[in-house]
């Protein structure tokens, strides 16, 4: 590992997808750039972040827990596959992918909420 | 690309610094630190296989104003590691085949034509066509041949009938395999495998067979069905002996009997026996399946030229002579010898030749760049030896037989999970880029 080399990273995940690289680069920009927004329209309608934060965490926990159990199968394998601590860790980063995007659009969909319910009393 | 892939995708690039690792595993370099050489060399490349083509990316980037030819008849390009899976039934032929144009690089001339004859003293190739190709520096990854003929009775026709399994052969016959491996075990009986007795080309892959079909028998409730024998060539399932004491024990375990020292000489495929060859003389043995491995030598156009060793234990089978740290052929030290060619112990497989293309490519730049050549191959190879669906044991050793994990979180003789994540999901991209010369 001690010849670890990012750019042989990236090669080794592009000839892997191809374009679809792009994609989900795509994707997790257009992801990040909605969780940017939607914090700033929070942050300029002075409510506080910890209600859609809160409901990202749990939702996007939730999804990447269930997802844990998904992975092997996405390898051609079933659940008994997973064997050790180690294999369980390895999965469940894995399932953080799934669990983050569910996490975004929660937060997303919580702070429209919030700003919405907030114009709405105003 | 199929919506599944990019799912593949997804989770591969969120899960980034892991995946890569993973993925990695045997491929990790350091491309950033690549030195090139402005020589106006002549190269020759023969064969156009995984060592064939990384070695063409690799020179071609690090060698701007070489030239560059790359020799071979062979259109298609196989991903060979993945042929154990398409005889589990679990990938299909075309997730293993490619075309070799896609990979062979902008600036090197393929000669789409086998080599015939190696002229090392007149330092010139004669192609199948007659064509007489001069060089400066020749490397010679022309693979090796599977002679199935050496076997009596045997015929690469037959796999597939006759209760006869083969993934050596390319990925219709690993298919082919996989299809009888679920007649054998729907119809039950003895089930033999076993391996050749020389130089072959991943070594582990007659042991993951054997898993794989105990797997899958006992995955349809026929285990009862089914008995399974490995004949091993020698008195070790595996030349490394702390492999060798792991497989031996999954083996008990699962009901696999072993004998050693017995090398498969004949076969009467009609009547379904196989002839051994023991210490104390043949034994012929009955079977309902057999998954035939065969001796592996050097192709013809190697071995009537004077590359091969002249003496010791790799010269029958005509192994191209090299130094073992360099793969420079010591008789003649403008050629080179990497990959399945090479005459070095151990190092038939993709990722040996994922760590001798830099060395042998750094030490070319480095010599007709007027510097040292520093780049040494430790004889690194590894195999994810499947030890059933879904688990697998990530075993790399050197030449010494001494295990090298490349991950200090992974111990190599345990079945896990993360391991056949590796074999399934990783290695491909990695190979991939591999021929592309950037890992």
């Amino acid at each position: 590992m001690s010849t670890f080399d990012p750019m042989t990273l990236f090669f080794i995940i592009y000839e892997s997808i191809g374009v679809w690289l792009w994609l989900m680069l795509a994707l997790a920009l257009v992801l990040t750039a909605g969780i940017v927004m939607s914090a700033l329209k929070l942050y300029r309608a002075d409510l506080p972040m910890r209600r859609p934060l809160t409901a990202a965490l749990v939702v996007g926990l939730i999804a990447a827990i269930a997802a844990t159990f998904a992975v092997p199968a996405w390898t051609l394998a079933d659940l008994g596959a997973l064997s050790g601590a180690l294999d369980y860790a390895f999965a469940f980063l894995f399932a953080l992918v799934p669990g983050a995007i569910v996490g975004a659009l929660v937060f997303m969909l919580a702070a429209r909420r919030c700003t919405s319910q907030n114009a709405a009393m105003a | 690309m199929k919506r599944r892939d990019f799912l593949s995708g997804a989770i591969s690039t969120g899960a980034i610094a892991l995946a890569g690792s993973a993925a990695m595993t045997g491929t990790m370099t350091g491309t950033a630190m690549a030195q090139t050489s402005q020589a106006r060399a002549r190269i020759v490349i023969a064969g156009a296989g995984a060592a064939g083509l990384s070695l063409a990316a690799r020179l071609r980037r690090q060698m701007p104003n070489a030239t560059i030819t790359l020799i071979d008849a062979k259109k298609e390009h196989h991903f060979q590691p993945g042929f154990t899976l398409v005889a589990a039934g679990l990938w299909r032929p075309e997730n293993v085949t490619e075309r070799n144009a896609d990979y062979v690089p902008r600036g090197v001339e393929w000669i789409e034509e086998a080599v015939a004859e190696f002229d090392p003293q007149a330092k010139a190739v004669v192609t199948a066509g007659g064509r007489r190709v001069a060089y400066d520096f020749l490397f010679v990854a022309t693979g090796l041949m599977l002679d199935y003929r050496a076997i009596a009775g045997m015929d690469p026709s037959l796999i597939g009938r006759n209760g006869i399994a083969s993934i050596y052969a390319g990925p219709a016959q690993a298919a082919a395999s996989a299809a009888a491996i679920d007649r054998f075990i729907e119809t039950g009986g003895l089930g033999l495998f076993g391996r050749p007795a020389g130089e072959m080309k991943c070594a582990g892959a007659p042991l993951k067979v054997t898993f794989i079909t105990d797997d899958k028998a006992r995955r349809k409730g026929r285990r009862d069905a089914v008995r399974l024998i490995y004949n091993a060539h020698n008195p070790a399932v595996f030349a490394v002996p702390p492999v060798h004491d792991k497989v031996k024990a999954l083996f008990a375990e699962r009901d696999v009997a072993v004998n050693y020292s017995h090398v498969l000489k004949a076969m009467d495929p009609g009547a379904k026996r196989a002839t051994y060859a023991t210490p104390t003389g043949d034994v012929t043995l009955d079977y309902d399946f057999i998954h035939v491995v065969p001796p592996m030598r050097a192709p013809d156009a190697v071995r009537n030229s004077p590359l091969p060793w002249q003496t010791g234990p790799l010269a029958a089978d005509g192994w191209v002579e090299a130094e073992r740290a360099t793969l420079r052929h010591p008789r003649y030290p403008e050629v080179f010898a990497v990959g399945d060619i090479a005459g070095v112990p151990r190092g038939k497989t993709a990722a040996s030749v994922k760590w001798q293309v830099p060395v042998v490519v750094d030490n070319l730049v480095a010599e007709t760049a007027g510097r040292t050549p520093r780049a040494t191959f430790n004889g690194y190879t590894s195999c994810p030896m499947v030890t059933a669906i879904g688990k697998a044991m990530l075993i790399e050793f050197d030449y010494d037989g001494t295990l090298i994990p490349s991950f200090p979180f992974i111990a190599p003789l345990e079945e896990l999970w993360v391991s056949w994540l590796i074999e399934e999901k990783g290695l491909k991209g990695a190979y991939r880029a591999m021929l592309r010369g950037r890992a």
